[in-house]
Parts: C-alpha cells; sequence; structure tokens
C-alpha cells in the first residue's frame, strides 16, 4: 500500500469527518483525493498536526477528529504524544503513515525502522492498531468505529514518488472554510 | 509583590471569555501561571510550538486562546508563528516573558534578550510590553487586535536579576 492508497481508503471509509493533514504529500495528496471544508490542510509548521487536531478534539468532544500524520512529522513533535496521552481526548484518530523517509524533502530516511513510534504511542496513553495491508486497513476503520481514543493507527507504507500537485487554496480560505463547517 | 499585576491580567481575561492559557512555564510571568493553575486554566505543553498548535485547533473550533512562554521559546517558535499563525491569521495572544531585558541577565538569555523587540518587529507580530500601570489599556488593545483575526503579543520585561 503507498500513501496515497492509505489517504484514499481512510477518506473514503470515514466520510466527511474532520481531518487535520500533516504538511507535505499528506495534505498534497488529500487535496487532490477529497478536497473538501472538513479538510485543515496545514502546509506549514511541521509536527504539528496532532497537536492542531488535538485543540480542536477537546474543543469538539462530540465530534470524531481524525489526523493524517507521517512518520517524519510526528517525530518533530513526539512531545506531542505524552500530551494526547495525558490528555485522553476519547475522540481523536491519529494515523502515522509511516515509509520510514521524510518522502517531501526527496525520500531521506528517517529512524522508524528501528524505533518504533507506536510503541511510544502506546505508553502514553494511546490505544493501538498496526496496519500494512490495504484490507487490514478497511477492517480496523470498521472496527475503530465504537472504540474511544485517543487511538493511533500505525500504517506501514511503501515509498512512492507519485505525487499530488500542491494545495492551491489560499490558507485564509482554507481556514474561513473549515471553521464554517465545524463551528 | 510587584508582579502583582499579572493576577489582575489573568482575571481580565478570563473575564473577557478568553478560554484556553497554554503553553510553557516561564519565571517571570510566575504569577500569571501561578493564579491559572489555581482555577485550573493551565495547560503546560512540552514546547512552545506544541502549546501554538493546541491553541490553533482551539481557535479554529471558536474558543479563544492566549499562549504563554519565555522569550527563549518564542525564539525557538518563529517558524511555527510565520508557517502557521501568520499564514492563516490566527487570533491568538502571545504573552511573553523577556528574559535578557537586562544586560547582566544570565548568559544564555542576553543575545536573544538584546534583540528581543528586534525579531517582534522583523516577523511583524505586533506587540506591546506591558508594566503594572499600563496593563489595562493594553489588554484592552490585545482583544482588539484577536477581533480583527490578527494575532498579537503582549510582553512582560524581567525587571531583577534574582
Amino acid at each position: 500500500m503507498n500513501r496515497k492508497e492509505a489517504i484514499q481508503i481512510i477518506s473514503s471509509t470515514i466520510g466527511k469527518e474532520i481531518i487535520v493533514s500533516a504538511n507535505g504529500f499528506i495534505s498534497r495528496d488529500l487535496f487532490e483525493i477529497n478536497d473538501n471544508e472538513n479538510n485543515f490542510y496545514m502546509i506549514g509548521s511541521m509536527g504539528l498536526a496532532s497537536s492542531i487536531g488535538l485543540g480542536i478534539a477537546l474543543k469538539k468532544p462530540k465530534k470524531r477528529v481524525y489526523v493524517f500524520d507521517g512518520d517524519g512529522n510526528i517525530l518533530m513533535n513526539l512531545g506531542s504524544l505524552v500530551t494526547v496521552g495525558f490528555l485522553k481526548p476519547g475522540n481523536l484518530i491519529h494515523f502515522i503513515l509511516d515509509n520510514n523517509s521524510h518522502e517531501s524533502t526527496g525520500g531521506q530516511p528517517t529512524v522508524s525502522n528501528v524505533i518504533q513510534i507506536e510503541k511510544i504511542a502506546k505508553v502514553s496513553g494511546y490505544k493501538i492498531y498496526k496496519v500494512k495491508e490495504k484490507s487490514e486497513l478497511k477492517k480496523i476503520l470498521t472496527e475503530i468505529e465504537k472504540v474511544s481514543g485517543p487511538i493511533l493507527i500505525h500504517i506501514r507504507i511503501g515509498k512512492s514518488h507519485a505525487s499530488s500537485k500542491r494545495v492551491t487554496h489560499n490558507p485564509i480560505y482554507i481556514k474561513n472554510r473549515f471553521m464554517r463547517s465545524i463551528n | 509583590m510587584s508582579e502583582d499585576f499579572q493576577i489582575e491580567i489573568f482575571n481580565f481575561f478570563r473575564k473577557k471569555n478568553i478560554d484556553n492559557f497554554i503553553g510553557v512555564p516561564d519565571s517571570t510571568l510566575k504569577q500569571f501561571i501561578s493564579i491559572g493553575l489555581e482555577q485550573k486554566k493551565i495547560l503546560i505543553t512540552t514546547r512552545e510550538e506544541e502549546a501554538l498548535g493546541i491553541a490553533t485547533g482551539m481557535t479554529l473550533s471558536g474558543s479563544s486562546s492566549l499562549v504563554f512562554m519565555q522569550n527563549a521559546g518564542f525564539a525557538n517558535s518563529i517558524s511555527t508563528i510565520t508557517s502557521l499563525i501568520q499564514l492563516y491569521s490566527i487570533p491568538i495572544i502571545f504573552l511573553i516573558g523577556w528574559r535578557g531585558y537586562l544586560p547582566n541577565d544570565a548568559p544564555e538569555h542576553t543575545k536573544i534578550g538584546k534583540i528581543q523587540p528586534e525579531l517582534l518587529k522583523l516577523i511583524g507580530l505586533r506587540s506591546k510590553i506591558i508594566t503594572k500601570k499600563n496593563w489595562e489599556r493594553n489588554c484592552v488593545w490585545a482583544l482588539k487586535q484577536i477581533q480583527q483575526k490578527k494575532p498579537c503579543a503582549l510582553v512582560i520585561r524581567r525587571l531583577s536579576n534574582e
């Protein structure tokens, strides 16, 4: 499974829910596959998708908040895992699309082949799911519908050079559209 | 005792519907943080940028936020401020404790402390220095900024080297 396939499966399964997507190829893929007003594309501030998602989850406890994160991204803000684990938002679902690389900058390696990010999340208080195959991903997305969070779904993806177009919306437009939709 | 106005600032923002007080502790802001902790209204994060991320999420959800930090943490956060807070125009109030204002402050603070006002100016984050005398006027100014969807900063100087 590559990154785009994983994003395709998740966004078509969960439907129109609140999504915060990490900068780089992840936001670009989501934009290309399923652009809508419930997506907050974080185009800068690498590492902070999970923190933005946490802030929304705490203030919108009746809605589920999905974070589309990468291994490079979460490694820049590991502290986020302990803050989420401490605050325990039941409505936060955190996907880590792990290709063991900084794909958006040319595929340089991260340490996630040796250090298991999901284990750090587990000791921080997340419920953990691990996925490799498309069929498993679909199954787990159904399974977690009634599970209370915080949930971390670690998806091992292959490297993929196919990149989507840039997010062409203006950031202020992204924000205003998102706020109108969720509030 | 001279920092008692920080308690008034906290109570003022609470009354004016600032819902969230998020950040990393700073000794210059001790009184502000203490009263917030007493009222169970403070969220302490691992880094200043994390605080900015959480505050952004809360602001996007319609809940107003203040983020507090030392100026060392402000320097850490510059890229997040320019590529998130300013890029999306997220209306957040920064409260910054200014170490290195006095030239004989601890050595780790002197370099950033010296350029603190220029740093704010360079990135274009509007700011006011607040004191015991002018805090109310400048806090009203800060509220006006966020009503106009602009982030802004209030700075409290460290006036003793104890």
